[in-house]
């Protein structure tokens, strides 16, 4: 080896040297237009994030898979990407006389990409292997409806924490399902359901083939699916590859051959990726672009806005006689909120101020029903804050705002803990604090288990586009995310009337009705609603985004030349 | 030397055996249940929770568990982690990144943080001393993410001359930037380090000896001066590899990179102790060998340390 003449190396022009060095392993940047380097494959690269669980729908409740698995499964009912309206997928029809009782036909001719076809013994099998408890999935609760639900998924005797086993099912093939013929299949519920046609876009509601049931855990890293992309492989941490499903039988064909699902650990590194042509697509614009609208002029036409089915409120511990307050004493606080100087300020707008605790994008929204209780007004607030100490509460010295410190809400909360406590002023009496718990798992943990001291930060992302599914799993009473652990007997009423109802159009009067009746003990502060913001680069188009916050994989498409 | 470092390998055992024990332990105090936040908003399911409890053994005594795991330790069976991937084959793709990231960022921090040191040291006073001293001084001073952000703006975003984040292959070369962002801190620290020592070590007794016998500048510095002031360069850049491995979690954020640091962190805001209590062990371990081999070395540069 030779050493050069000029080894010595002068720190300054060290990172230039550097820069210079890398240009030659990089894969080319663009060197200014011309070809479109995703035409020669048709390969586009998307933003992603290591799911937690493989390809079985029953077992999947987080977006990381939940959007994968969006692209690679079909189910009854699809949601309209523009107006989020349940339509026919797989179902030819989806009958029913009473809401109790579904007659669902399946369209002829779909596929597995195994060759075999779609029938309605598919989705029969694979709703009751959701449902049996001894298979553990996370979307077992999602059959609760199901006549012989409580046969095939038993609880628990002293919760997963005592000593007692939960006693072996009766049977593990639920009593309201019943395949009629190869394509039509029935299902009775226990009651009417006015919603269940809507539920049934839900993942969890996606049938399984045959090879699933040979090999359940090997099914769930290499899948057979029915939707437009099939899978093609997983590199856990960095990327799961899906292609084009030639078999596909919708009436919209994907327009790529490959998604790359890429994943990152930070939004900054996606949209830096997104920003210089590397990213086809990204649903998470970083805080650090949003601040000033840099995005938009970053990214200009490529920019995408909209809504998204997902909302912030705050909860009261309504059991913890110190911190659970009255209803006065919670009207107080709601309107201490400056909710929009806070979603124009923190958010740039990114956020949208709610009256209601139902998302506007969804079916059965009606705005104002929180009313003058969910607007800025100090003066009132300062009111309703002498009615609750009338009536006898005293707040604690220090009231917190619980939320978890491990992802951006921090800015958030301590701007509404100072709302709150500008506007109620020094003589309040006590003094609202942002306060954080390190990580997510530990601050549901303490919610699930009625521990919390103080009110806490609850978002609600829908489950499907429907007024129902932001009141009954969050305001019935004993309902699974009823975390505050309200209680209304008029209102338990009002929903069981409105699932009970037969006609959709009542139904959904029935659960504003109920909604209106959140304003007497609010339970829950409704803040605001959250937009979406996405980008795409400058080689795809007519790229759309889901009310759900997810690319529509069939929408994306490659710029010709 | 060999017995010595045969003794100092036999010490690891009880280390390691402790360092695990602890690592374990505390694992184990984290408030919050692993299985709670997995479901969001939602509760999971009693079924879901007691299912996964089992299967990771979160329903036996600590030591029990901490007994399983030395067993599967020794027989090299990591097992499943919660997502139910192999936690050996994670490993087996993070570490070889991990490693080439940490070793570049050594190398870089070793030449020009030596190199610019030893020059600064020799003239010192003139303009390239002052020259190391302002850029060093301006280095310390900026955060590595600051760093990251701008030289990923800088150089990928705005100048096309790089990937603003690197492959899922992580090549040296598309490391060699990311490596550049994590040793820019200690690069810094080393220059000056270096400085403080050759500028020491230039009034000492023996350089003034060999300069007195008539030896040749080269000589002087490479053999004499040199060898001396490198011993706390080296401690120094010793321990420095166990740490650009593990904290290396905000440039791996920055450029993307799917290295050990990302996952280590994903693994404990998840309480995933499949994955921490490995990956913390390996790292015990690469800190250990790293000092033995940084102590063995004090040999070979300074001939007045002798181990019996």
């Amino acid at each position: 080896m030779r050493v050069t003449k000029g080894a010595k190396i002068a720190t300054g022009t060290a990172l230039l040297a550097l820069g210079v060095a890398a240009c030659g392993g990089g894969s080319g940047g663009s060197g200014g237009g011309g070809d479109n380097p995703r035409a020669a494959n048709g390969t586009v690269y998307i933003r992603g994030c290591e799911p937690q669980t493989g390809f079985v729908p029953g077992n999947i409740n987080e977006t990381c898979g939940g959007t994968i698995n969006d692209f690679v499964y079909s189910k009854l009912v699809k949601y309209n990407t523009d107006t989020a309206a349940p339509e026919l997928d797989e179902a030819a029809s989806i009958d029913t006389t009473d809401n109790t009782v579904w007659t669902i036909k399946l369209k002829p001719g779909l596929k597995w990409t195994d060759g075999t076809p779609v029938t309605a013994k598919n989705y029969v099998d694979a709703w009751n292997y959701t449902a049996y408890s001894p298979n553990a999935q996370i979307g077992s609760f999602w059959f609760g409806d199901i006549k012989g639900f409580d046969k095939v998924n038993t609880a628990d005797p002293d919760g997963p924490d005592g000593p007692k086993q939960a006693p072996k099912p009766e049977t593990d093939k639920m009593s309201g399902l019943e395949v009629v013929d190869d394509l039509t299949f029935k299902v009775t519920l226990n009651a009417p359901v006015a919603v269940f046609r809507t539920k049934l876009g839900y993942s969890t509601f996606a049938p399984l083939p045959d090879a699933f049931f040979k090999d359940p855990k090997g099914f769930a890293s290499n899948p057979v699916t029915n939707g437009p992309f099939k899978f093609v492989k997983w590199d856990h941490n960095s990327q799961i590859v899906v292609a084009a499903n030639a078999d596909y039988a919708g009436a919209e064909k994907p327009k790529v051959k490959q998604i790359v699902y890429k994943m990152y650990k930070d939004d900054d590194a996606a949209y830096a990726d997104l920003v210089s042509n590397n990213l086809d697509f990204t649903e998470l614009i970083p805080p650090s672009a949003l601040a000033g609208d840099k995005w938009k002029s970053d990214l200009g036409d490529r920019a995408i806005e909209g809504q998204q089915g997902t909302i912030q409120t705050v909860t009261f511990p309504l059991y913890d006689k110190e911190f659970g307050g009255n209803a006065d004493f919670r009207k107080a606080i709601s309107m201490a909120i400056d909710r929009k100087t806070i979603t124009d300020k923190i958010f740039n707008k990114g956020r949208v101020p709610i009256d209601s605790w139902v998302s506007p994008i969804v079916e059965g929204y009606k705005a104002g029903s929180c009313g003058e209780l969910c607007t800025y007004d100090p003066a009132k607030a300062k009111e309703y804050l002498a009615k609750a100490k009338a009536a006898g509460y005293t707040p604690p010295k220090e009231f917190p705002i619980w939320y978890n410190g491990d992802s951006a809400h921090k800015e958030w909360v301590d701007a509404t803990a100072n709302s709150i406590n500008q506007a109620l002023g020094s003589d309040a009496g006590f003094t609202v604090v942002g306060k954080a718990m390190p990580t997510f798992a530990e601050f549901r943990d303490t919610i699930t288990q009625h521990k919390i001291k103080g009110m806490f930060r609850t978002g609600w992302q829908m489950d499907y586009p429907h007024i129902e599914d932001f009141l009954n799993p969050l305001y019935k009473t004993g309902a699974s995310s009823n975390d505050g652990l309200y209680s209304n007997k008029a209102l338990d009423e009002k929903l069981h009337e409105a699932d009970t109802s037969t006609d959709p159009a009542q139904a959904i009067a029935h659960y504003q009705e109920a909604e209106a009746m959140l304003a007497q003990d609010l339970p829950a502060i409704p803040l605001w609603s959250y937009g979406l913001q996405a980008g795409t680069s400058k080689w795809v188009t007519g790229v759309k985004v889901t009310p759900f916050g997810e690319l529509d994989p069939l929408s994306i498409a490659i710029k010709e030349a | 030397m060999g017995r010595y470092a045969i003794r100092r390998l036999l010490q690891l055992i009880p280390v390691v055996l402790g360092t695990t024990f602890l690592i374990n332990y505390m694992v184990w105090q984290l408030p919050g249940d692993p299985f709670a936040g997995r479901c969001g908003q939602r509760p999971c399911p009693d079924s879901y929770v007691s299912a996964m409890r089992a299967q990771f053994g979160l329903d036996q005594p600590m030591l029990v568990q901490y007994g399983h795991f030395l067993k599967n330790m020794l027989t090299g069976d990591l097992g499943v982690d919660f997502n139910q991937v192999p936690v050996i084959d994670q490993l087996g793709a993070a570490w070889p990144i991990t490693i080439r990231l940490a070793l570049l960022a050594v190398a870089i921090e070793a030449v020009i943080g030596i190199g610019a040191g030893v020059l600064s040291g020799l003239k010192r006073g003139g303009f390239l001393d002052n020259l190391v001293t302002i850029s060093t001084l301006f280095l310390l001073s900026l955060p590595v993410f600051v760093t990251g952000y701008l030289l990923q703006w800088l150089l990928g975003v705005q100048l096309h001359i790089i990937n603003p984040t690197v492959s899922d292959e992580a090549t040296v070369s598309e490391l060699i930037v990311p490596a550049f962002v994590l040793a820019s801190i200690n690069m810094a620290f080393t220059a000056r380090l270096t400085r403080t020592s050759i500028v020491e070590n230039l009034r000492s007794d023996y350089v003034r000896t060999a300069v007195a016998k008539g030896l040749t500048n080269r000589r002087v510095v490479g053999i004499h001066l040199l060898r001396n002031s490198l011993v706390p360069v080296l401690t120094f850049l010793g321990t420095e590899i166990g740490s650009l491995m593990s904290g290396a979690i905000i440039t791996e954020g920055i450029f993307n990179i799917h290295g050990i640091g990302g996952m280590l962190y994903r693994a404990i805001t998840g309480q995933d102790y499949t994955i921490v209590v490995p990956v913390a062990t390996l790292l015990v371990l690469v800190y250990l060998i790293s000092n033995l081999l940084v102590d063995l070395l004090y040999g070979v540069l300074d001939p007045r340390i002798r181990y019996e």
